[in-house]
């Protein structure tokens, strides 16, 4: 029986966080600080000819005026894959801390530092830049075309036009003829081209860094990453400055992330640190939500192409799947990401024949990174879009397409790491149940304007980030001298409750009283390398380490122990925090001072100064049981006067492990408005063990919801001059209170042997399929083809009236 | 700018504050005061990660200048637990996983707050309707609309027990 595995622990961070003390690094300040401001470019491409910094500097205020003629100027990425990048492919290093050419509306061209953001502000107005401006492009085949300016220099691309890094092809090599002979053997094909549009993160705290640069050349940087140890790499090389001298932490915490922010948040901690050096006083850069959604990285456009082959009876036989996606300015994730979009494409259903191709594009648009699902939901749509057209086709039922073709555990696919656990046959049982599947088709009668429809999809996504970038995670486990415990692990809790469900985990393996526990994270100064939070690997990856660490500590306490009880190891344990004989486990014991125990009185006697018996300072515990025990606390100051500490490492890395999903959706569409309003969605997810059910759930939902945006309402579109159109709340949507609809959320517990506990991921898995559900009910609704998203209102009049 | 005197009542302190006409009461809370519990999310009246309860009413501070204050009786998150003692929205929110990352925790628990403390008998609508200010990407608002109705009940519960109002 587990004490801590499975259980709704309430977050530990919850006090902090519903009192307004807990502090992130917006509000953090520091003394003498300054306040930095960046002046953007207003072209989405131009030649930067001469910069004229003389006005602003004279306004009264202004410490410093910085751009690319002043600063470092080390080619880096902003981005964890900078330092993250596995062989044999080169991490892309297309960035500089300001721009020499812009490349997109927002470009970072110019920076200020002033006794306050007004006065920063106005300086960066007086800033004179003249540009020489180019020609630009805003969509993908645009970007591809021969005649297309360059971006980047040709050798940045060297794949062709535009082509951000390598082409990812699956199965990697040139094509065989393996994948016809699977569409020769199809009775039928369907070949469809599907289009996907920016969404934004939009995590409620902006992008801040407060950089502190010491006259000692020390460097410490508050900041919102979400991998604090990558960035602390990434500013090392970017300002050419030992490692050493770096320290990144988030206070501790962090508003949201969902991909925002893994590598540096925007460029804010380039900026701070630049105008710090220049002032010689701490820095703060805090982006406005303009700046957000303007000038970080969003979800990439794509286009996607699905050919797909099946048999009369339904068994899918070729899969041929294209993904292009636009990375905009600047590559963050742009080389990785396409990878993902494929190879979590082709996973869900067992297909014998299969074959990826797909890069991203650079254009003159914001860049693109990671966001929750990353590549995922853009393949996803696509291809459960076509297995409804496949089942219409075939005159089968949806659900039982899916039923019949999905991948199980065990079955051998393309993946370097095993498909090691499946119950995505009981989601799908679930969901279906859950929206009354036996519905469809039977929802509509021919007078109304207003139509039902229900819809599904499936899908599956990942539990760390290998083979698609470094994974691996450290943690420590310190057994104080006083009997407290002490995680130290490098992760980055920007909501995912993941300093919450670490301490679980470790409490667990420990054996650990939860007050007696404590969690230090998120600061490169006192934690050890760990890659932080994306991927949905906190659990998995960084839960693998802490558990191992956890191990390590308790086989030192045991091994130590079992001399004092004169056991051996194997016959004790932890529980409670005390330590006893395995036998008296779920029992009452008499705890004792550990000197009392026949080990310690023979090492007693064989001293030649005998130690006195009772210490008086460790506190006594009142239980009783016919075996004796210690506590964690004595034993701990028994060994403490002898020089004997407790520390566990770990270390271990996991393979990876697939989550598994399903979502369906019921939806109301007005078919003289075009409007789709989601009546209810039921989403039930493989999550492996739930380490705390309600923080999985938490996610889940959070996930649905975003989803439910990403279908219906949220896109960030471009004017005819290269300029972002959705640049706030009130013009890009994102769902309120007042749009949830019924969401009915299930966690179906498949346990996988390579996780903590048989965790998997979680994090990303809430917002991959629910816009393809919502999809496919509203195909099933209209009866219309749906091949881009979002559906806004006027999408889907337009698929109703050019029907 | 010239500066001008502002004086208002805080978490039930009278105090003063010496500051510019058209700085925004978020500022001043977070600047002048110290208290950066109130968080700002867009600084355009959009995202209600500034929520405050001013004379009753749950409002944006980042739209509001300071002048506008004088003389208003101000509640911020800092204020809503009593003596250390969470509010039972507050404990609702911990108990039923409300909080993610927790940026639009403190407006949103201040406006359910405003809405609790004039009705104690919120539908789900008026609920949020209530909260409908305030954009939290994190949760999907389930089950922060789950705490706010299990704080009616607490705060039901309380009441009929004779306890506080």
């Amino acid at each position: 029986m587990m004490k801590f595995i499975g259980k709704n622990m309430d977050r530990l961070d919850g006090v902090d966080k519903v009192t307004g003390a807990g502090t992130f690094a917006t509000d953090i300040t520091a003394p003498g600080m300054l306040y930095g401001k960046i002046l953007r470019s207003p072209h989405p491409h131009a030649r930067i000819v001469k910069i004229d910094t003389s006005e602003a500097e004279k306004l009264p205020g202004v410490k410093a005026v910085i751009h690319h003629g002043n600063v470092p100027n080390n080619p880096f990425n902003t981005a964890a894959p900078m330092y993250t990048t596995v062989p044999y492919l080169k991490p892309v290093l297309d960035q500089l801390i300001f721009c020499e050419k812009a490349r997109y509306v927002g470009d970072e061209v110019a920076a200020v530092a002033a006794t306050s953001e007004k006065i920063a502000e106005a300086a960066c107005k007086l800033i004179k830049v003249e540009y020489e401006v180019l020609p630009a492009v805003l969509g993908i085949e645009e970007a591809m075309a021969a005649d297309a300016p360059d971006i980047h220099p040709p050798e940045i691309t060297p794949e062709g036009k535009n082509i951000v890094a390598e082409i990812i092809r699956i199965p990697p090599g040139p094509p065989s003829d393996a994948l016809q002979k699977g569409f020769d053997e199809a009775d039928v094909i369907i070949e469809e081209e599907f289009r996907t549009n920016v969404q934004k993160q939009c995590q409620m705290e902006n992008m801040a860094a407060l950089a502190i640069v010491k006259p000692d050349g020390s460097i410490t940087v508050h900041c919102t990453t979400q991998t604090p140890h990558p960035t602390k790499a990434i500013l090392a090389k970017a300002f050419g400055v030992p490692a050493s001298k770096i320290r990144v932490t988030n206070p501790p915490y962090v508003g949201g992330g969902f991909g925002s922010r893994i590598g540096l948040s925007g460029k804010s901690e380039v900026v701070a640190v630049a105008l710090s050096m220049a002032t010689k006083k701490p820095v703060k850069v805090v982006y406005t939500r303009k700046e957000d959604f303007t000038a970080t990285d969003t979800r990439h456009a794509s286009i996607v192409n699905v050919k797909l082959g099946a048999k009369k009876d339904g068994t899918f036989v070729a899969l041929d799947l294209k993904g292009y996606t636009n990375t905009g300015a600047y590559c963050t994730f742009g080389a990785e990401l396409p990878g993902v979009l494929g190879a979590m494409t082709l996973a869900i259903y067992n297909i014998p024949a299969i074959r990826y191709y797909g890069h991203s594009v650079y254009t003159n648009r914001t860049p693109a990174g990671a966001m929750r699902g990353f590549g995922n939901p853009q393949g996803n749509f696509a291809l459960e879009r076509v297995v409804d057209m496949m089942a219409e086709k075939l005159g089968m039922d949806a659900k039982e397409l899916r039923e019949k073709n999905i991948a199980k555990a065990g079955d051998p696919w393309f993946l370097p790491y095993p498909c090691s656990s499946s119950e995505l046959a009981e989601c799908i049982r679930k969901c279906a149940k859950s929206i009354g599947w036996e519905r469809r088709g039977n929802l509509n009668k021919d007078s109304s304007h207003i139509k039902r429809g229900l819809g599904m999809a499936v899908g599956t996504h990942v539990s760390n980030a290998w083979p698609f970038c470094v994974d691996y995670d450290n943690a420590y486990v310190a057994i104080q001298s006083d009997g407290s415990v002490n995680l130290s692990v490098g992760c980055c809790d920007m909501g995912t409750g993941i300093s919450t469900s670490l301490p679980q985990v470790c409490a667990e393996a420990l054996g650990v009283k939860w007050e007696d526990l404590t969690i230090t994270f998120a600061d490169t100064a006192s934690t050890p390398f760990t890659i932080g939070n994306h991927a949905s690997r906190g659990a998995y990856a960084q839960g693998t380490a802490v558990k191992a660490a956890a191990e390590d500590a308790k086989q030192q306490v045991l091994d130590y122990a079992a001399r004092l009880f004169k056991v051996s190891p194997e016959a004790l344990t932890i529980e409670d925090s005390i330590i006893k004989p395995v036998e008296a486990k779920d029992k009452g014991v008499t705890v004792v001072d550990p000197t009392t125990l026949p080990g310690a009185i023979e090492e007693a006697a064989a001293a030649p100064v005998p130690p006195p018996r009772d210490h008086k300072i460790v506190k006594p515990v009142n239980t009783q049981g016919p075996q004796k025990g210690i506590s964690l606390e004595g034993l701990a100051y028994y060994a403490h006067i002898r020089n004997k500490q407790f520390i566990g490492v770990g270390r271990t890395i996991p393979p990876n492990a697939p989550p598994w999903h399903c979502v369906a959706a019921e939806v109301e569409v007005d078919t003289k408005l075009g409007t789709v309003e989601v009546i209810k969605m039921a989403a039930a997810h493989d999550v492996g063990t739930a380490i705390n059910p309600k923080i999985v759930e938490g996610q889940i939902e959070g996930g649905v919801v975003q989803g439910i945006g990403y279908a219906l309402s949220e896109e960030i579109l471009y004017d005819s001059k290269g300029r972002q159109a959705h640049t706030s709340f009130s013009a890009y949507m994102v769902p309120t209170a007042e749009d949830v609809p019924e969401i009915d959320t299930f966690i179906v517990e498949g346990s996988d042997q390579s996780g903590p506990y048989g965790a998997k991921g979680a994090g990303e898995c809430g917002l991959v399929c629910p816009a393809s559900a919502i999809a496919n009910a509203v195909a099933n609704a209209l009866d219309v083809k749906v091949n881009e998203l979002p559906m806004t209102a006027e999408r889907v009049y337009e698929l109703i009236n050019n029907h | 700018m010239k500066k001008i005197t502002v004086n208002f009542t805080l978490n039930g302190d009278a105090v003063e504050v010496s500051c510019e006409p058209d700085k925004m009461l978020v500022d001043v809370l977070r600047e002048n005061l110290f208290l950066t519990g109130t968080k700002i999310g867009c600084r355009e009246g959009e995202c209600g990660a500034c929520t405050v309860i001013i004379n009753g009413d749950a409002v944006n501070s980042c739209l509001i200048p300071a002048a506008k204050v004088m003389g208003k009786e101000i509640q911020t998150i800092e204020g809503v637990a009593d003596k250390g003692k969470l509010h039972p929205i507050q404990a609702a929110f911990i108990e039923k996983g409300a909080v993610q990352c927790g940026f639009c925790a403190p407006g949103i628990i201040m406006s359910a707050k405003a809405l609790l403390d004039k009705n104690r008998t919120p539908d789900r609508g008026e609920i949020r309707e209530a909260i409908a200010g305030n954009i939290c990407r994190c949760t999907g608002y389930v089950k922060i609309e789950d705490a706010i109705r299990h704080a009616v009940r607490v705060l039901n519960e309380k009441s009929a027990r004779g306890g506080e109002k």
